[in-house]
């Protein structure tokens, strides 16, 4: 073997050095890299949220913007909500309902972790203050009770929610319920089947002209039209009464009922599908909601965001004391009941006593519907009529609803009736609507005309009426202006939904829902969710 | 020739510093993911960064959980799972009873009594009706017995005092088929229910109704003492006048958001009741990877974190030898404590009340 000489050693030494400085060098990068998200394009979370939430999405967008994230909201209706967290809600990253009673109830596959309050605000009654001045409700103690006798005399006329759809509303039946039972500790099944109790509730909601899926179209609905007051979120009502000042039109006064209705806590949960990066960003997101950065924004939009719900009120223009908004007052909660209370309670209401709904559905069978198209309404519309489906939903029928189903393409093809609840006469209707096929062009205008003919038949007072047109094309045909004439003739005041679906034409079915004040669904990635949508506004 | 020399030579270092490496691995204890169920009062230890560190560095431990209540969990299938920590020794009986073959080993690593967390305006007025008292002006002891009996005779709050509420007296826990600060506290009304003395086979038929009552009143219980708890501290005390708790809850919320509880603490009353129940939170290991994890919760570092940050209580005991700056006062001992009825007997009381 050969000596190295010195000058090799050197050389060999400074080899030694450099190769290990490399190692170690290499080593701490790979251990940086599996400490972070080495990670290319955005990712995004899924966030199954209620209505009520929409207002936070300049919020959200900061937050996206920030982090370099997506933030995909789908809004749902509470009862909605659990249902999915029931089926697992495998398509979503976090949940965010108005109320924690809906994730408790919802979460039976145990997914929901790291659940915090973000932000609360009671129910309340938001009446005209006139109003409310001449029935002798501001500057007093006034309970539940006080309000309803003042609805069952017809002295004042209010909206709220589908209690079935819609946290607020399953809230403030609950609370009429107590307060129709002489508040007892807590509402048991049996309490339920009291007559008189049914009685007086039925009273109370045929009151309630229109309903709606969430709270915060309600708002936009009160504010289209002439009603005393709304059973809803402060934070809505302060929202309301903003646009009202706004307008230079009376605001609403907030009414605590003594005996307390509700408070939502708008909980944010993580769903634990397994995906250790997506909660990373959950936490970061939860962190942002609650911090000092973001509360003052939230103050602004009416929503109370201190421990112990009352605060020092530093924003008196938004929570403003003369719209009877107290920050100070301890707010009492009706104790919620059981969960199987809470769903017999809720089956009442959808199937015996809300007030009935009369729904026309236009349902567009032109050529183009043909294949996907037509087995994707036969679908949907399976999903309302066959009662077993719509009981998974509470969109069941009641036993004086009235459905009526019109199939046109350039012309009305039929008219088909179903009255009542009974599941065989709604299964006929199904078989109806499973067995025409599409073909020909399309007129949307023409099955209008002849569902208002048709609702003109009945007392539209005694039902919540609502036409549903589903179609997925131009109208070959634009009659708009007949439509709009017959329908200010006859002074119908029935809102046009529509359910867009295909190639349709969405400024066409705008138009119909901005004058007759209703809503476009958005059918084309999903129809069953969009009609699912529609019939919990009726 | 001379490259080929040096070419062997970096060879063989490479290849030796790869064996060194390799050695200062074995000194590194092996990285593993534990994962199981966990009771909802300890998500914000085991959430705790100073605690995730130590089980990693000392440990090599990464602890992944999904959020269950005490009860429900170990009615969870578990297969899949390395460990179960709920809050109480019951739970442990229970997974005895009908699991005992997938237990790998257990240990009691902290507890906690159950409390009842109140308001101030409150706990002034139980003051007033001598339910209530303070103690060395720093916190509040409760008689368990005086404090149930207004609930059994149906008192309302003006009775006592508490106009501003509406309604009845009631207390809040969670559901006792699911969570287990509310099986304890069925465990001590039933007790309480049976003049003080521990309810056994030959008692509970006879309390059974009352019990049933006490709890049918409350009507929606929630699933997680932490979800519970949040609630009462967010929604405030027209919803939740008193709920029953862990000691701890209140003194981790403290501790982690010490803004928040500046503005809370002079609202909020914690009452110690006399006598109360222990919650014993045992880990139960089912395979060496959750046996792993008992060892490494017992560490020294993280049982003081476990106390000063979270509030559980560590020693044999649960006697404590720290304050916990800027809190309120927290009783050194808790004497005054009843034990929970056996497991036979809490079953019966289970399905009493489901």
């Amino acid at each position: 073997m050969k000596k190295i000489s010195g000058n090799k050693k050197l050389i060999i030494s400074v080899m030694i050095i450099i190769v290990v400085i490399a190692i170690i060098v290499g080593s701490i990068i790979s251990i940086q890299k599996s400490g972070s998200n080495i990670s290319f394009g955005k990712k995004t979370l899924n966030i199954l949220s209620g209505s009520e939430n929409e207002v936070l999405e300049p919020i959200l967008e900061e937050f996206e913007k920030q982090n370099n994230v997506n933030i995909n909201m789908t809004y749902e209706g509470s009862v909605d909500i659990m249902q999915e967290l029931q089926n697992g809600a495998e398509n979503y990253d976090a949940v965010f309902p108005a109320n924690s009673i809906w994730i408790s109830m919802g979460d039976t596959n145990l997914k929901v972790k790291n659940q915090k309050s973000i932000t609360t605000t009671p129910v309340v009654f938001g009446i005209k203050k006139s109003v409310a001045e001449k029935l002798g409700f501001v500057g007093k103690d006034v309970t539940t009770k006080d309000i309803l006798e003042k609805i069952q005399s017809k002295e004042l006329s209010f909206m709220m929610t589908s209690a079935t759809q819609s946290n607020s509303g399953a809230t403030a039946y609950l609370g009429f319920i107590y307060a129709l039972l002489g508040n007892p500790e807590v509402i048991t099944a049996e309490d339920l089947d009291n007559e008189e109790l049914k009685t007086n509730l039925t009273t109370i909601l045929s009151g309630v002209n229109r309903s709606s899926g969430s709270s915060d179209w309600l708002k936009d609905l009160f504010l289209e039209s002439d009603y005393d007051a709304m059973v809803n979120y402060e934070s809505i009502i302060i929202d309301t009464n903003k646009e009202l000042v706004a307008r230079g039109e009376e605001p609403l006064y907030v009414i605590y009922p003594q005996d307390g209705l509700g408070i939502a806590d708008s909980p944010l949960g993580y769903i634990d599908n397994g995906n250790k990066e997506k909660e990373e960003i959950f936490l970061k997101l939860q962190d942002y909601l609650i911090s000092d950065e973001v509360k003052p924004k939230l103050l602004e939009l009416g929503r109370r965001t201190s421990f112990a719900i009352n605060f020092e009120n530093s924003n008196p223009e938004t929570f403003n004391s003369d719209w009877g908004i107290d920050t100070k007052k301890v707010l009492n909660v009706m104790k919620m009941p059981t969960a199987d209370v809470i769903q017999k309670a809720l089956n009442m209401y959808q199937t015996e006593l809300r007030k009935p709904s009369l729904t026309v559905y236009c349902l567009d069978y032109s050529g183009s519907m043909a294949g996907n198209g037509v087995t994707s309404l036969r679908s949907a519309m399976s999903m309302l009529l066959d009662q077993t489906k719509a009981k998974n939903y509470m969109l069941q029928a009641s036993t004086k609803d009235v459905t009526i189903v019109i199939p046109f393409d350039n012309n009305v093809l039929d008219i088909w009736k179903a009255e009542g609840n009974d599941e065989t006469t709604l299964l006929e209707l199904q078989s109806k609507i499973d067995s025409l096929d599409p073909q020909g062009g399309t007129d949307i205008y023409k099955p209008l005309i002849k569902a208002m003919d048709e609702i003109k038949k009945y007392n539209v007072s005694d039902y919540t009426t609502s036409i549903i047109l589903m179609s997925d094309g131009k109208s070959n045909v634009n009659s708009y202006n007949q439509v709009v004439e017959e329908w200010n003739q006859e002074n119908l005041d029935i809102p046009i939904f529509s359910i867009t679906f295909g190639e349709s034409d969405d400024r066409e079915l705008q138009a119909l829902a901005d004058f007759s004040t209703a809503r476009v669904f958005d059918g084309k990635d999903n129809l069953e969710k969009a009609f699912k949508q529609a019939k919990g506004y009726n | 020739m001379k490259s080929k020399i040096v070419g062997g030579i970096i060879l063989l270092l490479v290849i030796i510093v790869i064996i060194a490496f390799q050695f200062v691995n074995v000194n590194k204890p092996e990285e593993i993911t534990v994962s199981g169920y966990l009771g909802g009062e300890k998500e914000g230890l085991m959430q705790d960064e100073e605690v995730k560190k130590i089980l990693k560095d000392k440990y090599g431990i990464t602890v992944e959980y999904t959020k269950a209540g005490s009860i429900e969990m170990i009615e969870q299938d578990s297969s899949d799972k390395d460990y179960l920590f709920p809050s109480s020794q019951t739970a442990l009986e229970l997974f005895n009873q009908t699991k005992s073959d997938k237990l790998y080993k257990s240990e009691i690593v902290f507890n906690s009594p159950i409390v009842i967390y109140t308001w101030k305006p409150i706990a002034e007025a139980l003051i007033n009706n001598r339910i209530v008292e303070e103690k060395d002006n720093s916190y509040y002891i409760a008689d368990t017995s005086a404090l149930i009996k207004l609930v059994t005779d149906k008192k309302k709050w003006s009775d006592i005092g508490v106009n501003d509420l509406y309604g009845y007296v009631t207390i809040q826990s969670t559901d006792p088929n699911k969570s287990n600060s509310g099986n304890m506290f069925a465990g001590l009304v039933a007790n309480i229910m049976n003049n003080e003395t521990v309810v056994d086979s030959s008692t509970v038929d006879t309390i059974l109704p009352n019990l049933k009552d006490f709890f049918g009143k409350i009507g929606y219980m929630e699933h997680s003492s932490g979800d519970l708890f949040e609630q009462y501290l967010k929604t405030g005390m027209g919803a939740k006048p008193m709920i029953a708790g862990y000691e701890n809850q209140m003194i981790e919320f403290a501790i982690e958001n010490p803004n928040d509880w500046n503005m809370v603490k002079e609202q909020v009353a914690v009452l110690y009741p006399e006598p109360t129940v222990w919650s014993s939170h045992p880990l139960i290991a089912l395979n060496e990877k959750g046996a792993k994890l008992i060892e490494a919760m017992q560490d020294e570092e993280i049982q003081k974190i476990a106390w000063e940050k979270h509030g559980f209580r560590t020693g044999v005991n649960g006697t404590i030898n720290t304050e916990i700056e800027g809190f309120y006062g927290i009783p050194k001992n808790i004497n005054a404590v009843i034990q929970m009825p056996n497991p036979d007997t809490m079953q019966k009381i289970m399905d009493g009340i489901k």
